[in-house]
């Protein structure tokens, strides 16, 4: 009997080595431990000895059956892992191809990041959206604005007329006379919109375009806050190195009116050729709202002040990201869409 | 507005660079767009004489010349050129000269002739006739008079003067004159204008004896002054004139018609001057044109008056229209023995809306337009005079003809100073003020809270009205320095600052379409007639009702769109034929109707576009689905058949929100995407943001997640061909089932074999499940039973076997 299990072991530990996978592993272990398996077996035919030797086969035949099962999971253990190296290997790519997305990326056009860039700002300091319609009175869009009809600097802004009352804002101007006429002082807003002009389409001019306006209507402000305030907003804006020139200029809603540039965004300031090498980039009109406006639209310019600038979307979008040519803007080629 | 340096420095003492004036010029309000060399980019071009000339050796056509250009030895150049001479003064362009169009001269060999340089014509040195004499002859640009040999060629023709442009603004009419401009740049420089003073010429006689002035619309023309000369000698301007009209861009013409051009340019106040024996009774009569009435003008052309347009007239006949251009008829000509010249202020607008009548713009119109001021007729008539009498060309008459409506004496304002330092947060003293208002000639006294302002007769932007204190302190802040005054933060309240909820909702709308790959575009607003035709926009479709422009650039742009459909089509079509490999794109953007109100309706729409081998109707309503389901109203949208005529005959659909219209989309109809020049494919959708925006919703509350498992199930059934499958659904849900029923979605339509003709198969999976306990197998199979039935007996279904 002992002979028996001993040449039991030594099959079984030979097949083992000898096992490839594991399945192999696993009809030699129902071969050796199954119903019928030769170490079953044994322990079946045990009952025919005597007592005393049953005590001694028993413990040899389980200090076999104990090595066998320890050395066969053992084994298998061993061959899973050997498999599972094998599949890596053959299941190994080549990391430099290109990434897929599975859901294509969109994109929001260059001037709407800029306006909200510029809007954020604003809103920031406290500053509140305001819209109004693209077709607009002359009477807001003109005169209610300190130009009436036959003023020299209606001649500034060649206007799209539908009829004599009626024409497509020039600038988002006329938001100031509604927010006037609608809203109870004080208040601070920011007027987007598209704004029309007739001018015909190049590389710098487009008959739409985008504006935005600052509009502040409190008591006792001043120049200075709107120098402080736009300040701010160009820092927020351009970063904290940009530096603001504040000039004077002319605009009829407006008095004392101003002109601001900043440093040249591409050269710092050195010249070149987006700055046409004078160092500044205009990028806005603003100025103390003219007390005419105010009292056209109902104010008494005495007990209110307002401060108002207006900066051009395109046209801060073309100096942030370098764009030369602003029908690009309106052409929607995805390709420079993507670049944003 | 040109400013020569030279020009201004007989008024001012010009101690800086020319770049540090653009900058002083710049901090007063001045905006120097250029700084122009009279002869932009011609560098060492010299003058020669030419000392011998002899054939080529080589070459019929070429001539040698030996030149004298000042220097010991002469030089060598090979020309062309057939109207040269011995003796003849010429400009020569020496080794690394520049001449116009960027052109460079270096030593070249010219058929074994080695020439050292090149003669110039005017074109190559970028003059014309207006320039010099003699400038487009064809040849080599002679010069005339006597000249040093080696002189530049700038002096030797009398430009070599700086000449700054200055950008006015509108407000500054007083400034589109050399005296104007003139003061305000002595006062920028920190230097003493000095005045020019009008000598007086008295004359013999009075001009009334020879001509009379009668002004019937005085609304039209405030002031009208004439002043006869008489025995007129007609002749060319002296060379100092000549140089001056030149600098400024003007061409000399002779010296009676040089007077007032340069009068204008200095006073900045257009005159005319009549041939007075073409007057007849040597009447003039301002009136209003009448209805018809033509007059030919100084450049020949027959213009028809209205009555809107202002004229110089005698008794019976035009003579000029008033503030742009004088008549033919009355033209100084070299037969001219008598002159009536006319210094007027007309009103501006009515001389803009002359000039747009007529389509013809003029110097003097220009200045008319921007503001001429009465008082300042008088000197320029005065000027005028004094230049005859300088130049002898002629015998100048007495007493001045004045028809004048207006009050000429100063205006005085008073100005509340502490309102002028809270305008600018300055704390700048009055008498300081006096004396930085000092600087640009305006006299002021202080008087308590008062500054008492006499206000210059040339300054008609400073009001006297509210506005004043606020004209003040724009002159105080820039004589002040706008980079003196310290940024400062608003005071008062505090302000939230927020979006608005419209801009925050289409900041939402604008990212979700981001978020289904969308690109965004920005598409022009204006739109044809042919594009709503191409469009298939049926005749009493409100997509008509376009709101037209009066001034279009032309009949494709001359209206504004009623729907993004073009834009977006358009934008496609170019991706497409670019091949840029985008198929989505998105739009937020207003459409406008004209429904008869006094403005247009305007509605805020966003439009959706999509095309590719991957899209389909079903891709494209899946990206509306998302922002319907974004906004809380996708269980409340249904798409039902219709839409626009873009789009394909049964492959369109309108989308409702609670039974009401808010949208729709559709395959692009073929003839639509021929007339767009689009080449595949295409889906649209168009969705009105403001009934988006009403019916979305915001509050969103939690729901329990079940606590007990749901089970799926499908089912397949057989339905009539015209069954939609949002009816099979609402069967569906709508089943007397006796646990909670959810998820029904449709996953195939199946037609083909086992399916009869005119039959489809739809399966649908959904889910079942109770709140509170597991089901069991008799409520899910007692759920699909129901389910069966109620589609056997509302769809005539039956289960697919």
């Amino acid at each position: 009997m002992n002979e028996t299990l001993q040449k039991i072991r030594q099959e079984t530990l030979e097949r083992l080595k000898a096992a490839k996978d594991e399945s192999e592993i696993e009809s030699l272990s129902v071969s050796v431990f199954g119903k019928s398996g030769s170490l079953t077996e044994i322990l079946k035919s045990m009952g025919k000895l005597s007592k005393e030797e049953r005590a001694s086969v028993g413990q040899s035949v389980n200090a076999v059956k104990k090595e066998l099962e320890k050395e066969l999971n053992e084994r298998k253990a061993e061959i899973a892992a050997r498999m599972q190296e094998l599949r890596f290997e053959r299941e190994a790519i080549d990391v430099t191809e290109p990434g897929k997305i599975a859901q294509p990326e969109g994109h929001l056009h260059p001037m709407t990041q800029t306006y909200r860039a510029i809007r954020d700002a604003l809103v920031g300091m406290g500053f509140t959206t305001y819209e109004g319609p693209e077709v607009e009175y002359d009477d807001y869009n003109f005169t209610k604005l300190n130009l009436p009809l036959d003023h020299p600097a209606r001649d500034m802004q060649d206007t799209f007329y539908v009829n004599d009352r009626v024409v497509l804002r020039t600038h988002t101007s006329p938001l100031e006379a509604r927010a006037l006429l609608n809203l109870k002082p004080p208040f601070r807003l920011i007027m987007p919109g598209r704004v029309f002009r007739v001018d015909e389409v190049d590389a710098s001019h487009s008959p739409v375009f985008m504006q935005m306006e600052g509009f502040v209507v409190d008591k006792n402000l001043t120049l200075a806050d709107l120098k402080g305030t736009l300040l701010t907003f160009i820092h927020t804006v351009f970063g904290e190195d940009v530096k603001m020139r504040f000039r004077p200029s002319y605009f009829p809603f407006t008095e004392p009116s101003a002109e601001v540039d900043i440093s040249c965004t591409l050269c710092g300031g050195k010249g070149c050729r987006l700055c046409k090498g004078t160092g500044w980039l205009e990028i806005l009109g603003c100025g103390v709202t003219n007390p005419h406006e105010l009292e056209n639209c109902g104010l008494d310019p005495h007990e209110w002040k307002a401060i108002a600038f207006g900066v051009g979307v395109d046209r801060i979008a073309s100096l942030k990201y370098g764009i030369t040519d602003i029908r690009l803007e309106y052409e929607n080629d995805a390709r420079f869409l993507k670049q944003f | 507005m040109k400013l020569p340096l030279k020009w201004l420095k007989e008024y001012v003492d010009f101690n800086v660079t020319p770049e540090k004036f653009v900058e002083l010029m710049m901090w007063r309000g001045f905006e120097v767009a250029d700084i122009e060399d009279e002869m932009p980019g011609i560098t060492n071009v010299v003058v020669g004489r030419i000392e011998a000339l002899s054939k080529h050796p080589n070459a019929d056509k070429l001539q040698i010349c030996s030149i004298n250009v000042g220097k010991e030895e002469n030089i060598c150049i090979v020309t062309g050129a057939t109207n040269v001479y011995e003796g003849a003064l010429v400009p020569v362009a020496l080794d690394g000269a520049h001449l116009a169009g960027d052109i460079v001269i270096h030593p070249t060999n010219m058929r074994g002739v080695e020439s050292l340089g090149m003669l110039c014509s005017g074109k190559e040195l970028g003059l014309t006739e207006a320039d010099y004499p003699g400038a487009e002859v064809y040849g080599i640009m002679l010069l005339q008079g006597e000249h040093p040999l080696g002189q530049s060629i700038q002096e030797a023709v009398g430009l070599d003067d700086l000449v700054f442009d200055i950008e006015l603004t509108p407000n500054r009419a007083d400034c589109q004159s050399i005296i104007g401009i003139c003061r305000e740049a002595a006062a920028a420089l920190g230097q003493k204008f000095r005045e020019p003073e009008i000598k007086e010429i008295k004359g013999a006689g009075n001009s009334a004896d020879y001509a009379s002035v009668e002004v019937l619309d005085t609304d039209l023309c405030p002031r009208y002054i004439a002043r006869a000369v008489t025995d007129i000698n007609i002749a060319p301007s002296p060379a100092w004139l000549q140089k001056r009209l030149r600098s400024v861009g003007l061409r000399p013409i002779n010296n009676i018609v040089d007077i007032t051009n340069y009068v204008m340019v200095e006073y900045g106040h257009p005159m005319h001057a009549f041939d007075l024996s073409c007057i007849t009774d040597g009447h003039i009569i301002v009136r209003r044109g009448k209805e018809g009435e033509k007059v030919i003008t100084l450049d020949g052309k027959e213009r028809e008056v209205s009555p809107d347009v202002l004229l110089i007239a005698d008794p019976i006949k035009g003579v000029g229209i008033a503030g742009v251009m004088g008549g033919e008829n009355s033209e100084i000509t070299e037969n001219t023995k008598t002159v009536l010249f006319e210094a007027a202020a007309f009103k501006g607008s009515n001389i803009r809306h002359t000039t747009r009548e007529l389509r013809h713009v003029t110097d003097a119109a220009v200045r008319f337009i921007k503001g001429v001021e009465p008082v300042n007729a008088m000197d320029a008539i005065n000027r005028a005079i004094e230049l005859v009498d300088e130049l002898g060309a002629g015998k100048v008459i007495g007493e001045s003809i004045d028809v004048c409506a207006v009050d000429t004496k100063e205006r005085v304002i008073n100005v509340d100073w502490k309102h002028v330092n809270a305008i600018l947060n300055t704390a700048i003293a009055p008498e300081e003020m006096v004396k930085m208002l000092d600087t640009i000639n305006i006299p002021a006294k202080v008087s308590g809270e008062k500054l008492v302002v006499t206000v210059p007769h040339y300054r008609v932007d400073i009001e006297s009205s509210i506005e004043s204190d606020w004209d003040i302190a724009e002159e105080i802040g820039r004589i002040y320095g706008y980079y003196n005054i310290e940024p400062t933060l608003m005071k008062g309240d505090t302000f939230r600052g927020r979006l608005s909820p419209e801009t925050a909702f289409e900041d939402e709308v604008k990212d979700m379409c981001v978020t289904m790959g969308c690109y965004e575009m920005y598409n022009y607003n204006f739109t044809g007639p042919a594009v709503i035709n191409a469009l298939r926009i049926p005749v009493d479709d409100e997509k008509r009702l376009a709101v037209k422009l009066l001034n279009p650039f032309g009949e494709d742009q001359s209206l504004m769109r009623t729907t993004l459909m073009a834009g977006m089509l358009d934008t496609l079509a170019r991706n497409c034929n670019r091949k840029t490999g985008c198929g989505r794109f998105f739009e937020v953007g207003n459409v406008h109707f004209d429904n008869n109100a006094d403005l247009p309706e305007e509605r805020k729409m966003l439009g959706i576009i999509v095309s590719g081998s991957a899209e389909s109707f079903f891709t494209l309503k899946g990206c509306v689905e998302f922002i319907l389901r974004r906004l809380g109203i996708e269980d409340r949208a249904e798409f039902v058949t219709g839409g626009g005529e873009y789009f394909q005959p049964g492959q369109k659909a309108t989308v409702l929100v609670n039974g009401e219209v808010i949208g729709e989309m559709g395959t692009i109809h073929p003839d639509v995407r021929k007339a767009f020049s689009v080449p595949q494919a295409a889906y649209a959708a168009e969705l009105n943001m403001k009934k988006l925006f009403d019916r979305r919703v915001e509050k969103k509350t939690y729901k329990a997640l079940p606590k007990y498992p749901l089970v799926p199930r499908d089912i397949a059934v057989v339905v009539d061909e015209n069954v939609t499958s949002a009816e099979v659904v609402k069967v569906i849900q709508q089943s007397p089932v006796k646990v909670i029923l959810e998820n029904v979605e449709l996953f195939d339509v199946y037609r083909g074999p086992g399916i009869p003709e005119g039959k489809k198969s739809m399966a649908y999976s959904y889910t079942v499940r109770a709140e509170d306990r597991t089901l069991t197998d008799e409520d899910i199979s007692g759920a699909m039973n129901a389910i069966v039935r109620s589609l056997k007996a509302r769809l005539n279904a039956d289960l697919r076997a």
